[in-house]
């Protein structure tokens, strides 16, 4: 689903420049479940910016089931974006001023589906993340654990193909996380191609593979059993 | 989609209630100010509209050189312009005459009705111009001599009904007119404003058959409008006019060393731009109505500034936002659509507010400014247009830049939770503050300017006394010859009233333009191709006793003299028939339309009228029985008392006039109205300007404080005191505000100094009038900003460190 070959991306602020991707190159193929791990600054939130296409490499290839995306521009990014690829991030990042539901119809809006069957989607959704007693709090009215879960839920309304978490435990307790780790696994079961960025070793144990990486290259792969 | 665009705008505005509020009331102020001085403008751009064919209707416009140098600028030039040029030039279709009929006393039963400024119009005067006629035919109505048509008003003042074609009317003494036409009454957006029109061909009677208008190159006081043939380029006939005139009248003022030019004046460029001798009325002031319109621009400009500071301003907490719906697959152009959606929503909550202020002010907008729009005027076409306008650009000018702001946040860069700190959008918001504080500055100083020089002129010697001066106009029906010997009665009859102390007449008063303008002029030694124009005021012996005027050289008049031929010139006057020293004119003749005078006297320059005016050359020639104004000086003690002797008297020597008095220092004073009026106008939005400023300030100091709380927190932890919290705060401030004055000075002193223009006599704009407005500024900004920084300064640390 993913082939990434040299991938280089750098970082210039003033005189200094940073290397943050150095040559990368990996596979993800569909249906896998991959950690990426690193000591910080490593590069690995930038990878998955990449990957999300919410950014772009300086140098690289970068296939997306097998159509060259390197060069893609904004629009054809946030094309692509909307119909195939859901985040998780570190921070939630829900929108203050809407509700659990809005928040989570977000993308349906975008990909223009109807309204009596965006309500369907979402409810169904925010179902089976265990969140549809919320469903009219706004996200400062929630826990960390429960605003996670509205955000996985918001990555997974669309049925994207590929799913990005960025640390999507770091903000959480370990039951909280745990939780949302058995939220991604389920997805990952059923079809869902996860890519996960974490810290912790207890977290990439639910992954399939995890990708090591060191300044911006990768250092080791390791199939976990 | 817009649902829930329109969703989330309505929880912005509604969650950050404050910061709503200052665009919205900003914004309607801001938009209602402009709509209202746009209304004035589009009122005064709107005058002589109605007629059909406005766009072929010039006036003819007369400029007199003598010895090369321009001397007067007429409105009303010679008769004779009007057939001669409709023989020679086939472009031209019509035209039409008008001259001023003097006033006229008309009678109904007992009651007398003054007609202040009636006209003789020649007969192709409804033809020309589309005043509808309620009763008559416009082609007949003015042709026969001793016709008359009224307007609706006056027909029926006169005679209580508008059916009265055939009527007989007397006019002043016993002279017959028939009413031939009634027209609706002249519209308020006319230059023309008259209450009756006698047929043109009536004074053709009246001056006799050796007089020919149709001859006459050197009479002045003929308004001539021409039809032109559709498609004729006014620019070009304008050229063939010289021709003619040479031809006709070109050795007559070879004769006087004289030129004379003339023009096309578009009909539509009468009311603002025309302000030559003998207009048809005042009009009104091109420069006053482009400077409100730059004002009204000005006011809702710092309103959409403000709009988007605070909307850049609070970008950052609006950017995770962005980054979210970017994630999600929103495309940049749906979101810059999102928040021009945002700033129209916003505008449109503006313009309805705006809307109810405007309903709640017109009536003191027109009582301030002598306008008279009423609420349904407002739903004009053009107010709506205005409106339309107003708020589509105002949705998009204010809306537009931090659309492209907002929308261009880099979704990897706002989620990681690191905030943009953009120094650029700083920058700019202080680019934008930079521009509020200018105008408001210029505004202020501008404001400060024009009073100023409202207060000079009022203040200034005007080289005269018209204290205590209560003036009478001239009996106009006059039945019998002894009527000189009636008004020295009269005037003797005063004299020896307790409680007026002197008494004298003469054809002008101060406050008003002298009317009589006469060329030719000259002393009795030199050629007559050196001879000028003069105004002359017909005066009594008394005059420039009543006037305390102050001589200079020579003496004034005298009955000990028994002079009946004596001038007294201004040093002006002196100036300009060739004398730098005035004593040098005493006891030299001039020759005055064939009359051989003596000047007796030069006295100092004084301000026949407002020191918009410049001293002009002007000869008091005595007439010792002269018929016009009666000025007396009255005692302060019982000045209603005196009114009442001088009515009863009046009546006696007078019966059949109207019994008509101001007091010459109103009338005088009356000339600055309009001045005054601007100069409020000017401050009420100048006011308004920096409210709506300050408003923008206000929220953007709370930003910048909320931005700075942890800073404050921090500093406070270190040890810093208060204050010098609060003067770092201030500096930052202080310093937009200087960079402001910096760049409104000089343009504030260019404009100050076009203005003045206008004026012959100007104050100097000081440094106070420059540093006061920046003073007021730096003290209505601090204390604005004062409110939210000493909130937070005096906050306690721990609370700002803990929210963190
Ligand atoms: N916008 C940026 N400008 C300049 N340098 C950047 C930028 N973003 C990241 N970097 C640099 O690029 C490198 C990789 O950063 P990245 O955020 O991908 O690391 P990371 O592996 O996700 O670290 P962490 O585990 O702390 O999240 C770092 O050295 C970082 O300083
Ligand atoms: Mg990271």
């Amino acid at each position: 689903m993913i082939k990434i070959t040299n991938l280089e991306k750098y970082y210039r602020t003033e005189e200094v420049e940073t290397v943050a991707l150095n040559k990368l190159s990996f596979e993800v193929k569909e249906g896998e479940f991959v950690a990426v791990m690193g000591p910080s600054g490593c590069g690995k939130s930038t990878l998955l910016n990449i990957l999300g296409l919410l950014d772009d490499p300086d140098a690289g290839s970068f296939l997306f089931n097998g159509i060259e995306v390197a060069k893609f521009n904004e629009r054809k990014r946030a094309d692509l974006r909307k119909h195939n690829i859901g985040f998780v991030f570190q921070s939630f990042n829900l929108i203050d001023e809407l509700t659990v539901f809005e928040n989570v119809e977000l993308p349906l809006i975008y990909t223009g589906v109807k309204a009596s069957e965006r309500k369907k989607i979402v409810e169904e959704v925010l179902d089976k993340m265990v969140i549809m007693h919320r469903r009219n709090h706004y996200p400062q009215q929630l826990s960390g654990g429960q605003q996670q879960r509205v955000a996985v839920a918001r990555a997974v309304v669309n049925n994207p193909k590929l799913i990005l978490a960025d640390e999507p435990t770091g903000n959480l307790d370990s039951s909280n996380g745990n939780e949302v780790m058995q939220l991604l696994t389920d997805l990952n079961e059923q079809g869902t191609t996860i890519i996960m960025v974490t810290h912790s070793e207890h977290d990439a144990r639910y992954s399939h593979r995890v990708i090591r990486m060191l300044d911006g290259q990768t250092v080791m792969e390791n199939i976990m059993i | 989609m817009f649902k829930n665009y329109l969703k989330i705008a309505w929880r912005n505005i509604f969650h950050h209630k404050a910061y709503a509020a200052i665009n919205i009331v900003g914004l309607a102020l801001g938009i209602a100010a402009c709509l209202l001085i746009l209304q004035y403008v589009n009122y005064e751009l709107g005058f002589d509209r109605q007629h059909a064919r406005k766009e072929n209707i010039y006036r003819v416009i007369q400029d007199r050189y003598d010895n090369g140098k321009l001397s007067t600028q007429w409105a009303a030039g010679a008769y004779a312009v009007g057939s001669a040029f409709k023989e020679a030039f086939p472009e031209i279709d019509d035209y039409v005459r008008l001259n001023q009929a003097g006033s006229q006393v008309l009678r109904r039963g007992n009651d007398l009705i003054k007609l202040e400024n009636p006209y003789f119009a020649s007969s192709s005067f409804f033809k020309i111009f589309s005043f509808p006629l309620v009763k008559g035919d416009p082609a007949t109505a003015l042709k026969e001599p001793f016709t008359v048509a009224l307007s609706e008003t006056l027909a029926k003042k006169l005679f209580g009904s508008v059916d009265v074609l055939g009527k007989e009317l007397k006019v002043t003494g016993d002279r017959i007119y028939k009413v031939t036409a009634v027209y609706k009454d002249m519209p308020s957006q006319s230059h023309m404003h008259f209450e009756a029109l006698f047929s043109f061909a009536s004074f053709v009677q009246l001056i006799g058959p050796d007089n020919n208008p149709d001859n006459a190159w050197n009479w002045d006081g003929c308004l001539t409008y021409l039809l032109l043939k559709p498609g004729t380029d006014p620019k070009k006939l304008e050229k063939k006019f010289m021709a003619v005139v040479t031809q006709k009248n070109g050795e007559s003022l070879k004769q006087y060393n004289a030129d004379v030019k003339y023009y096309l004046q578009p009909l539509t460029d009468i009311h603002l731009y025309s302000n030559r001798m003998l207009e048809a009325g005042a009009n009104g002031d091109g420069k006053t109505t482009y400077l409100l319109m730059g004002i009204a621009f000005f006011v809702v400009l710092i309103a959409w500034i403000n709009y988007i500071n605070l909307a850049t301003a609070r970008a950052i907490s609006r950017a995770k936002e962005v980054g979210i719906r970017k994630a999600v697959g929103s495309q940049r152009s749906q979101l810059i659509g999102q928040f021009l959606f945002e700033s129209a929503l916003l505008n449109a909550m503006a313009v309805a507010l705006a809307f109810v202020i405007i309903l709640a002010v017109v009536p003191l907008f027109n009582r301030l400014t002598g306008q008279s729009i009423s609420i349904g005027q407002l739903g004009g076409g053009m107010f709506w247009l205005n409106f339309l306008l107003l708020y589509i650009a105002g949705s998009f000018i204010s809306g537009i830049y931090p659309a492209l702001v907002l929308s261009s946040f880099k979704p990897i860069v706002v989620l990681k939770g690191k905030l943009v700190h953009t120094t650029q959008g700083s920058y700019l918001r202080k680019g934008l503050v930079v521009l509020q504080f200018a105008a408001s500055l210029f505004l202020l100083i501008g404001t400060l300017a024009v009073s100023k020089q409202i207060r000079y002129m009022k203040k200034q010697e005007l080289g005269m006394n018209i204290d205590q001066t209560l003036v009478i106009k001239k009996p106009i029906v006059v039945t019998d010859s002894t009527f000189l010997n009636q008004l020295t009665s009269f005037k003797n009859s005063l004299e020896g009233q307790s409680g007026i102390q002197k008494a004298s007449s003469s054809t002008s008063v101060p406050g008003e333009p002298v009317g009589w303008n006469a060329g030719g002029i000259r002393l009795l030694s030199q050629p007559e191709n050196v001879a000028k124009q003069y105004r002359v005021i017909g005066v009594d012996y008394d005059y420039v006793d009543m006037f305390d005027l102050k001589v200079k050289a020579g003496r004034n008049f005298s009955r000990d003299f028994g002079e009946k031929k004596g001038v007294i010139f201004n040093e002006s006057a002196a100036n300009q028939i060739g004398f730098t020293k005035p004593e040098d004119a005493i006891g030299k003749d001039i020759f005055f339309w064939g009359d051989t005078l003596r000047i007796v006297g030069v006295v100092h320059n004084f301000h026949q009228q407002s020191l918009r005016d410049a001293f002009e050359p002007l000869i008091l020639r005595l007439f010792p029985d002269v018929r016009g104004y009666i000025s007396l000086k009255v005692h302060a003690a019982d000045v209603k008392g005196s009114i009442t002797k001088v009515e009863k008297e009046w009546n006696r020597f007078f019966p059949g006039n109207t019994f008509e008095y101001f007091f010459l220092d109103e009338h005088f004073n009356s000339q600055y109205k309009s001045d005054q009026q601007f100069g409020l106008v000017f401050g009420i939005f100048t006011t308004m300007a920096i409210f709506v400023a300050c408003m923008g300030l206000f929220g953007l100091a709370s930003f910048t404080t909320l931005q700075k709380t942890k800073e404050i927190g921090i500093r406070k932890v270190l040890g810093a005191s208060v204050n010098s919290i609060l003067k770092a705060l201030y500096q930052e401030f202080a310093w937009l505000i200087l960079v402001a004055f910096v760049i409104a000075t000089p343009i504030a002193w260019f404009a100050i100094n076009k203005w003045l223009e206008g004026y012959a006599f100007r104050m100097r704009p000081d440094t106070i009038t420059f540093v006061l407005p920046l003073l007021v500024i730096l003290l209505v900004a601090l204390i604005t900003v004062s409110y939210q920084t000493i909130k937070a300064a005096l906050a306690n640390p721990v609370h700002s460190l803990r929210t963190e």
